[in-house]
């Protein structure tokens, strides 16, 4: 499949209609997927309908909008006009239909984007794994052996096939940059509270935001303009001050990843944030809070209904005291300003997206200073405390082709988003970063 | 023993009295021209408590929490379609089985608008949703001025004298009700403000009009010889009646606000407003809807449930408060719950119950969970 931004320049230029662009997708997605378990619902009809608003736009020469018939997926928590937001969970199947579309997709649909399906999740977002009760474990597409990550595994995994040019997830704790990581894409977690989160099932409402997956800079950056309503910047020709992060960020990390940051930062200080073990800490007890909080009544009501593998972890959360959340909240308040002052002199601080590449399905366990732990709960030890800081991170894939893919945090300071698209445009330019498509089965869908 | 005890002192002091004016009427029934002066002075007693319920009733109130429509459709729904229903199927499952009279009484008091008073005070103590108790009772209020006397003609079939013979006359009396109402509530911008300083004085004029009724319709009672028509068996079979009554109504009304998801504070008004019976409205209402040698009987039932409900709201409100209290204590704390029973105690507190097949998962999640407050606590330097 093309590019976001070479599909929009041929439908809007009448090299090919949005309704042919859909169902080259639709066809596209109901192959590729039978392998992947990463769409939960295909939006056909209402696809068409979109498409044939573009192409009747097109054919009146009036602007079709930055994202002429360019189609997308939704992780399972963005309200979707007539359909139930389902949260990835069976207790929210048979919900009310949600009386209108999230500001998110709003945005996207003015520009002429395309939405096609929803796509698979941990349910509730809470996991890093998308092991699903209810649509099954999205597979990786570069070793369908193992996992996507998640807890946006449905949206990173049709991306990285080919299947979708991009596609909408949330991150709270790392829900972006974790599957990004493991399937070797581009995704983007914002400043907090940067893009709209109108119409989004809330996870843990302190971190929660959405966030776009795409296969290259400029792709992302063109959804990043359009989702938050001013197109970003062109990244100006400027040296941008680059760093490291040390500390807690060195240790539990691929060895491929530790070679490659020698390479592509060779000289960069050195930045240790204070506190990570005890930034990780709170923000694992916020969301464990906050979720647990968000499901109480529906967990007293019946907890059984909920998917095994998240039930056990919101109960906890549940039971958890409101004295501790408010001492993890008291926290994040001074991590934020301690963060705030260190990093005042860069734009660019490098961090690992994940500790390890994609853990076998069979064996979802990771190493984690030295104790086999769950991937589902630990995969993001190094995205937790840069949400917990409020941080923008856009994850980039290392690029390495024929090789399980390894991703990159670019993490700036609050509202300078723009800095990480510079550093990551440069980086692909140099073949430093990059998309590499998956092996095997899938391979057909690139073109 | 304690508990019995408490109950015993929770007796309302009013029904006190109640129960004192119905044992006066019964030794020293007024007759005579003395009866048409009593009647005389309760009519205009119904007029001057009708007058004042208008003029206590705050729209503003009403305005101020209607957001909250669906609770307050809840509430009225209960009041007036689910409590007439049971009433019905009650009434028709035991016909024949008790007086007829009495049973009249027990479908009239399904009829009636909540109370006030006494459903914002219970939801205060069990902490729920006092703004809105204070609407959807004050709109149950309102609205039964209207509605209750219609349904009174529209479901009570009273022969020999009854008052609900047409159309005409329930137009009459809800005119008799009505007029003094809107009077009372119209002129609330200029005495309202006096009334609301002044409850503590109005409370004995609204209670002494009662008490006149009762009284009244008690000696009217007496006289067409109501102790030899209701028997102590009567008596018991109303009181377990109105139990049925009341946990039937109790019981659906905390299934449908489990089924609507309504947050714990909104489930509590519904509990409380929907399934209460104003006994301040019904008193009065029946002396102007009955016959006078039937207001007795017709209210009889009325005074057992509204007894009744008083000892069960009683508990039930210090039940949720203490479980209220419970979700602080166990929410204030730092500490983590261990181990099965511990975590199932609190669980309890909270109103939830972890089922068994999760309590393995649960004890190892609230254990990483531990580990992590460590870490933010400080009392363990790893993670």
């Amino acid at each position: 499949m093309k590019s976001v931004i070479e599909i929009a320049h041929a439908v809007r230029h009448g090299q090919i209609s949005a309704m042919q662009m859909v169902d080259q997708c639709l066809s596209g997605l109901a192959a590729g997927d039978r392998q992947l378990g990463a769409v939960t619902r295909v939006l056909a009809e209402r696809a068409r309908g979109e498409a044939a608003q573009v192409d009747a736009l097109v054919a009146a020469g009036r602007d079709p909008g930055p994202l002429a018939g360019v189609p997308y997926g939704v992780k399972d928590l963005f309200d979707v006009a007539g359909l139930p937001t389902t949260a990835g969970s069976s207790l929210y199947a048979d919900a009310p239909p949600a009386s209108r579309d999230a500001e998110a997709i709003e945005r996207l649909r003015a520009a002429g984007a395309i939405l096609v399906a929803t796509l698979n999740m941990d349910e509730f977002a809470y996991g890093f794994a998308t092991i699903n009760a209810r649509h099954g474990t999205t597979r990786n597409p570069h070793a369908l052996e193992r996992l996507a990550g998640g807890s946006s595994g449905g949206s990173a995994a049709v991306v990285a096939a080919g299947l979708l040019p991009f596609a909408l997830g949330s991150d709270t704790n790392g829900s972006v940059r974790v599957p990004a990581s493991l399937t070797g894409v581009y995704g983007l977690k914002p400043t907090h509270g940067a893009l709209p989160m109108r119409g989004v099932f809330p996870f843990a409402k302190s971190f929660d935001d959405v966030g776009p997956f795409a296969r290259s800079t400029r792709d992302l950056r063109l959804i990043c303009g359009v989702l938050q309503g001013i197109a970003m910047a062109e990244p100006r020709a400027r040296s941008l001050r680059v760093a490291r992060l040390g500390g807690r960020f060195c240790d539990n990390v691929d060895a491929d990843f530790s070679a490659a940051l020698a390479t592509i930062a060779p000289g960069a200080p050195v930045v240790d944030l204070p506190e990570i073990a005890r930034a990780r800490s709170a923000a694992f007890l916020i969301a464990a809070y906050e979720g647990g909080h968000l499901h109480r009544d529906a967990l007293a009501r019946d907890a059984m209904a909920f998917d095994p593998a998240t039930r056990d972890r919101l109960l906890a959360g549940a039971l958890l005291p409101s004295g501790l959340n408010h001492a993890a909240q008291d926290f994040c308040n001074e991590f934020k300003q301690l963060v705030g002052k260190l990093i005042v002199d860069y734009d660019v601080l490098l961090a690992p997206s994940a500790p390890c590449v994609a853990p076998l399905i069979e064996d979802p366990l990771i190493l984690i200073d030295g104790a086999r732990r769950p991937a589902r709960s630990d995969l993001g030890i190094h995205t937790q405390p840069i949400s917990f800081a409020g941080l923008p991170s856009l994850a980039v894939p290392l690029r390495r082709p024929g090789r399980l893919p390894l991703g990159m945090q670019l993490i700036g300071r609050p509202g300078d988003e723009a800095s990480l698209f510079g550093f990551a445009a440069m980086l692909e330019e140099n073949g430093v970063i990059g998309w590499s498509p998956p092996p095997g089965v899938l391979q057909g869908n690139h073109q | 023993m304690v508990r019995s005890m408490k109950l015993l002192l929770s007796w309302d002091p009013f029904l006190i009295a109640l129960i004192a004016v119905v044992g006066a009427a019964s030794l020293f029934p007024v007759s005579g021209v003395a009866a048409g002066w009593v009647g005389a002075a309760a009519d205009l007693a119904i007029t001057l408590l009708f007058f004042l319920h208008g003029a206590k009733l705050s729209r503003a109130a009403i305005v101020q929490g209607a957001g909250n429509w669906r609770l307050h459709a809840m509430v009225l729904g209960s009041t007036y379609i689910l409590f007439p229903a049971a009433g019905l199927a009650l009434v028709a499952l035991v016909q024949g089985w008790g007086n007829p009279l009495l049973l009249s009484g027990l479908l009239y008091l399904t009829l009636l608008p909540s109370t006030v008073q006494s459903s914002i005070a219970f939801t205060a103590i069990a902490r729920g949703n006092v703004a809105a108790a204070v609407c959807s009772a004050s709109l149950s209020n309102l609205v039964g001025i209207f509605i209750t006397p219609l349904l009174v003609g529209l479901l009570l079939q009273i022969e020999a004298n009854g008052t609900i013979s047409s159309w005409q006359s329930i137009r009459t009396i809800a005119l008799q009700l009505l007029l003094p109402f809107l009077a009372g509530h119209f002129l609330r911008p200029l005495i309202g403000g006096l009334i609301d300083r002044n409850k503590a004085i109005l409370q004995p004029v609204d209670r002494g009009s009662i008490l006149l009724v009762v009284y009244s319709a008690f000696s009217a009672a007496v006289i067409n010889g109501i102790w030899s028509r209701v028997s102590l068996g009567d008596l018991l079979e109303l009181l377990a009646l109105s139990a049925v009554l009341l946990a039937l109504i109790m019981g659906f009304n905390w299934g449908v606000a489990r089924l609507a998801k309504l947050p714990r504070e909104d489930a509590i008004v519904l509990l409380f407003c929907g399934s209460k019976k104003s006994l301040v409205s019904g008193v009065p209402m029946a002396g102007a809807l009955f016959a006078p040698s039937q207001v007795g009987l017709v209210v009889l039932p009325l005074m057992i449930f509204h007894q009744l409900q008083l000892f069960v709201c009683a508990a039930l409100a210090s039940h949720f408060r203490r479980q209220s209290e419970a979700v602080d204590d166990a929410e204030a704390t730092l500490a983590i719950s261990h181990g099965a029973q511990q975590i199932d105690a609190t669980a309890a507190a909270l109103g939830m119950t972890i089922p068994e097949a999760c309590m393995p998962g649960v004890e190892a999640n609230l254990a990483l969970l531990e580990r992590h407050a460590e870490t933010l606590l400080r009392r363990d330097d790893a993670g």
